[in-house]
């Protein structure tokens, strides 16, 4: 132990901790299909007051809130397989739900919470459109869908952008808690790598590693993106 | 050409509009004068159906539509014959000059792409920004923006355009350029209904104004009627307010 860093297992387990990429992010983009159109439609039954929905968010957003993810991540892999296998009981549906793998409780979990955070933040990017912007396509003719798409969600989304891109980041660095049940992603594989002789700081420094180029590369992506967006804004002005 | 009978609005208990009624023919110039609140703005939203009246009906030519409750496709059908002005402009943030009034043209009326360009750039011709296709509204004046607003409403040749204080947003230099603009396409027959604070105008290229008071039409009549000769009180009292001491006309 005394002999410093294990540099062949450093670098070993540095591909192993890579190998893991592919599942976070995985999970990170289908938890981001899911969250960016219902977080943008449960956003805009909060600016619209639509009844019922509208509390729901709410709720639904303190919920989320109010509790870590970890606490999340327990109560949907403690709970869903019980309901799951009643469920399959009564039917008579021959699936074992410990066979399911965890991933389908990664993308139940993260979508969950990453929708919370997306309806706040459209509702505060959708707040700053005018409203006059939607009163003016809808005079020339436009309708609600055709002004939303062209006019109003566009600009709202270079509001957005930068908040998209917080949560896109947290998203992908809250994923290392699937090691919780047992998602094969890059924290849980490098930490059963240096299980076998107790290499813990290197396999630490690896996960640190490759999460910092991943979150460095999607901020990257996200500027560039939100450059092309705003290309509108304060051109000369 | 355009009918307006007994509209009525409240926001809350406020009623704002109580039975405004308005005939406005061809080629008409008829602008609203009226004091802050008395529901000017309110009655050009409920003619653009910006705003839902409790109660009231539109007569469009041929088509009859019940102002509170019109169907999705008659709301279609008046906003393709009408046009709006805002007093803030509400230009697209995100199109330039040129999008912004072809945007109406190519989505709301699915009039092919070159074509719309071609109208596009005539409407901004017309109203001297033939330099500003490309630009976006954060890089022009109140007045070029104000002026582009128009060019978006006089390329989709609506049988009627509606102005909302065009020129209040303004300072007082850029009113004119936006006055002229508004003039010129006055003399080629377009029919206008102009709510404005700015007399000239009324004086000079209305041939028809109202003076609303209080939710209701108090006095209608040509210019030289209203400003010369006004019959009501409550006419003259907001004339006398809004003209200066030694203001003479001379029509
Ligand atoms: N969306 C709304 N909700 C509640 N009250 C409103 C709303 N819009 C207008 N009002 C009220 O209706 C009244 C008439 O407003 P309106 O804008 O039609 O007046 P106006 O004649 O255009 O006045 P101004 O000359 O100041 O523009 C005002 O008292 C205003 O506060
Ligand atoms: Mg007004």
């Amino acid at each position: 132990m005394s002999e410093g860093l294990n540099y062949t297992f450093l670098i070993d387990t540095f591909f192993i901790a890579l190998s893991g990429v592919p599942i976070t992010l995985l999970v990170t983009v289908v938890a981001l299909l899911i969250a960016l159109p219902l977080g943008f439609l449960l956003a805009l039954t909060r600016i619209n007051q639509v009844p019922v929905l509208n509390w729901f968010s709410r709720i639904y957003v303190s919920f989320v809130r109010g509790t870590p993810i970890i606490i999340q991540i327990f109560i949907v892999y403690a709970s869903v397989p019980l309901i799951l296998s009643l469920f399959f009981e009564r039917y008579n549906i021959n699936i074992n739900v410990y066979d399911i793998n965890p991933i389908w409780y990664a993308f139940i979990v993260f979508s969950f919470s990453t929708t919370a955070i997306l309806i706040e933040v459209f509702r505060s990017a959708l707040s700053t459109v005018n409203k006059g912007q939607l009163e003016a396509a809808q005079s020339v003719g436009l309708s609600n869908l055709q002004a939303y798409l062209r006019i109003v969600i566009p600009q709202a989304l270079v509001v957005a952008l930068p908040n998209i891109c917080t949560a896109t980041v947290n998203l992908i660095k809250a994923t290392s808690l699937g090691y919780a049940m047992s998602l094969q992603e890059i924290t849980l594989k490098a930490k059963v790598a240096a299980n076998v002789g107790y290499n813990y700081v290197e396999a630490y420094i690896d996960i640190f590693l490759v999460y910092i180029i991943l979150c460095s590369l999607v901020e990257y992506g996200f500027k560039l993106y939100e450059k092309r967006l705003r290309r509108y804004k304060y051109v000369s002005a | 050409m355009l009918k307006i009978n007994e509209i009525h609005k409240s926001f809350g208990k406020n009623e704002i509009l109580k039975g405004v009624d308005l005939t406005i023919d061809k080629g008409d110039v008829v602008v609203i004068l009226g004091p802050s609140g008395s529901g000017k703005t309110t009655l050009l939203r409920c003619i653009n159906f910006l705003e839902k009246a409790d109660s009231g009906m539109a007569t469009f030519g041929e088509l009859q539509v019940n102002l509170h409750d019109a169907s999705k496709k008659d709301i279609h059908t008046i906003r393709q014959k009408t046009a709006f002005v805002f007093q803030n402009y509400n230009l697209f943030n995100n199109k330039n000059a040129l999008e912004n009034v072809t945007e109406g043209l190519v989505i709301g009326r699915k009039i092919h792409k070159t074509k719309a360009t071609d109208i596009g750039k005539k409407a901004l011709d017309k109203v001297g920004l033939s330099d500003k296709y490309n630009s976006y509204p954060s890089q022009l004046s109140g007045g070029q923006q104000q002026r582009v607003g128009i060019a978006r409403a006089v390329a989709l040749n609506p049988d009627i355009i509606l102005f909302d204080e065009p020129t209040s947003a303004l300072d007082p230099e850029l009113v004119g350029e936006v006055l002229t603009v508004m003039k010129n396409i006055a003399n080629e027959g377009t029919t206008m209904l102009v709510v404005t604070h700015e007399m000239s105008f009324a004086k000079d290229v209305a041939n028809r104004v109202i003076f609303m008071d209080g939710g209701v039409v108090v006095e209608e009549g040509t210019p030289h009627d209203i400003f010369i000769s006004p019959k009501e009180e409550r006419t003259k009292k907001f004339l006398k307010r809004v003209l200066p001491e030694d203001y003479t006309f001379y029509i």
